[in-house]
């Protein structure tokens, strides 16, 4: 009987260290304990994907538009743009659109009719975003 | 196509991804952010000029012309393993903060959803830029990483709320280059149910609903919105009190009414007051009477959007003195200058809020959201479950006891 009694033993603080497991925080002092854990990653509803426009078969005679974000390095960085290309192809046209609201997507926002009219005139557009 | 600074092409295709067109063809350039030099953007264009040209008439190919839809299903058991392994885990996947977190099990999700008497399924928001869902148990996934108790869960539902709402900004403060972070003033006699620290240090680690609750709203923000550092969310220098910032106000020690009965909810009310400031400054009066404390208050240049946080010792010297909240606001606005950079006109009574916090000294601080974008303070009610007393007197003795020496 005697040599039972520490397999008794054993076996009551196996169950209730198992037990003690399973409480509300886990928390388990043994390195060999099991944490089944759940994922903090959200799920997300799918969006309907759409492709990318098709792109010119070549820039010349096109109408660019140049896109520039509120960021003050945009419009700058688009009149640079638009001097090279000029240089590069005499015969395009550019249009600008000036997003001048801070950190506004004017384009989803208060000028989204005017944004999406501009754009349709549009053989392609370059848009100088971040930052 | 999209000509960004090379720094933000991650950014860039995040945001085509998120708003459903994954091929948009994002260019890199080295021209320095907000570039003001001629010459710099004049060689910048030079470097990738023939690149736009390029992505301007390179043919599609068949996954830009019709990308496939990527339904990501993120199975509900993430990980079995120690409990170092779990840490690494979650690491590994960009999960965390820096910081040990604990594991979600499902017994301790189970827990933390007690402070609830939502469904586990129940949609809080959904928060961008992922539009990631955030369920109860989501929320209170979140939160036990964080080591949360369930009785934050309440203050949790209610932050997720409040940031959610467009009043905040927080569409441009949780990932922007400003590293803006989220402000959380509690009000109402929840600060005393879970312990919200109201005086000496309140801003500083130590008390457990303030550092967990912040810490936890973190996480929802990055594995439930999206916004990883360096992917999504741009902060260039970055902020601390990303980790947390949230305080109670004291208002058992406050002379005015407090700053959820401003906003007019009643003074029972629990509630969770929101902005996002990146700037922290603290000073001290020359002066220690009411003109002298609002000289110092107006000296700190509070501008749109700002918390002003007031001792509850100067409080009563204004109060002493017989000036009203109102009065030191008014006060304030006479001293100060222009709202913001970018708003006309002088520091507006709506522009910045004043909060009794902090302990016995003679500092003052000022939090505010530096940079103006038209952003307002926003409070949400903290409503607590049916099992609200038992629930807190469960934890009601998990406080500190510091030993004398």
């Amino acid at each position: 009987m005697r040599r039972f009694i520490p397999v008794l033993v054993m076996t009551v603080f196996t169950i209730m260290a198992t037990f003690s497991c399973s409480g509300n925080t886990s928390t388990k002092d043994g390195p060999e304990y099991q944490y089944e854990v759940l994922s903090p990653w959200a799920e997300v509803d799918p969006i309907p994907l759409r492709g990318i426009s098709p792109r010119l078969d070549s820039v010349s005679g096109k109408k660019i538009g140049l896109f520039a974000n509120f960021k003050r390095a945009a419009r700058p960085i688009q009149a640079e743009v638009e001097r090279r290309l000029k240089e590069r192809f005499a015969d395009i046209e550019t249009s600008l659109f000036d997003s001048r609201l801070p950190n506004v997507t004017e384009t989803e926002t208060v000028n989204k009719e005017k944004f999406t009219a501009w754009a349709k005139e549009m053989d392609a557009v370059i848009a100088a975003v971040g930052d | 196509m999209l000509l960004a600074n090379r720094g933000f092409v991650n950014d860039a295709h995040s945001a085509a991804s998120g708003k459903g067109m994954p091929g948009v063809r994002v260019l890199g350039s080295s021209i320095a952010c907000e570039s003001t030099v001629a010459e710099d953007i004049k060689s910048g264009i030079d470097e990738v000029f023939e690149g736009i040209i390029a992505e301007l008439t390179r043919p599609l190919t068949e996954e830009e012309k019709s990308p496939q839809v990527d339904v990501e299903t993120p199975p509900r058991i993430a990980f079995k393993g120690t409990y170092e392994e779990v840490n690494q885990f979650f690491y590994r996947n960009g999960w965390g903060d820096g910081l040990p977190i604990v594991p979600p099990s499902e017994a301790a999700v189970e827990e933390m959803m007690k402070g609830t008497d939502l469904p586990p399924d129940h949609v809080v928001a959904k928060i961008i830029p992922r539009m990631g869902k955030a369920t109860i148990e989501k929320i209170a996934v979140n939160a036990v990483m964080a080591g949360a108790l369930p009785t934050h869960m309440p203050v949790l539902i209610a932050a997720v709320e409040a940031v959610s709402d467009p009043k905040t900004r927080f569409d441009t403060f949780e990932v922007s280059t400003g590293s803006w972070a989220p402000l959380l003033v509690i009000n109402g006699p929840i600060r005393e149910d879970i312990r919200i620290n109201c005086s000496s240090g309140a801003l500083s680690p130590g008390d457990l609903a303030n550092a967990a609750i912040g810490r936890a709203l973190g996480l929802i923000i990055k594995n439930i919105g999206g916004a990883r550092k360096g992917i999504e969310d741009m902060g260039t220098l970055g902020n601390p009190a990303k980790y947390a910032l949230v305080l109670g106000e004291n208002e058992e020690e406050s002379p005015w009414e407090p700053l959820h009965v401003e906003f007019g909810y009643q003074k029972d009310d629990n509630t969770l007051t929101v902005m996002f400031p990146n700037r922290y400054t603290q000073t001290i009066p020359a002066q220690t009477n009411a003109e002298g404390i609002a000289t110092a208050l107006a000296g700190m240049e509070p501008r749109a959007l700002s918390c002003l946080l007031v001792i509850p010792d100067h409080a009563n010297i204004f109060s002493g003195e017989g000036w009203s909240k109102q009065q030191v606001k008014e006060s304030i606005m006479k001293k100060s200058g222009s709202r913001d950079s970018r708003r006309p006109g002088r520091l507006q009574n709506e522009d910045f809020a004043i909060v009794v916090a902090g302990g016995p000294g003679v500092w003052m601080g000022l939090l505010q959201s530096a940079g103006g974008f038209g952003n307002y303070f926003v409070t949400k009610e903290i409503k607590l479950p049916s099992n609200w007393e038992t629930l807190t007197a469960k934890y009601s003795t998990l406080v500190p006891t510091y030993v004398k020496y």
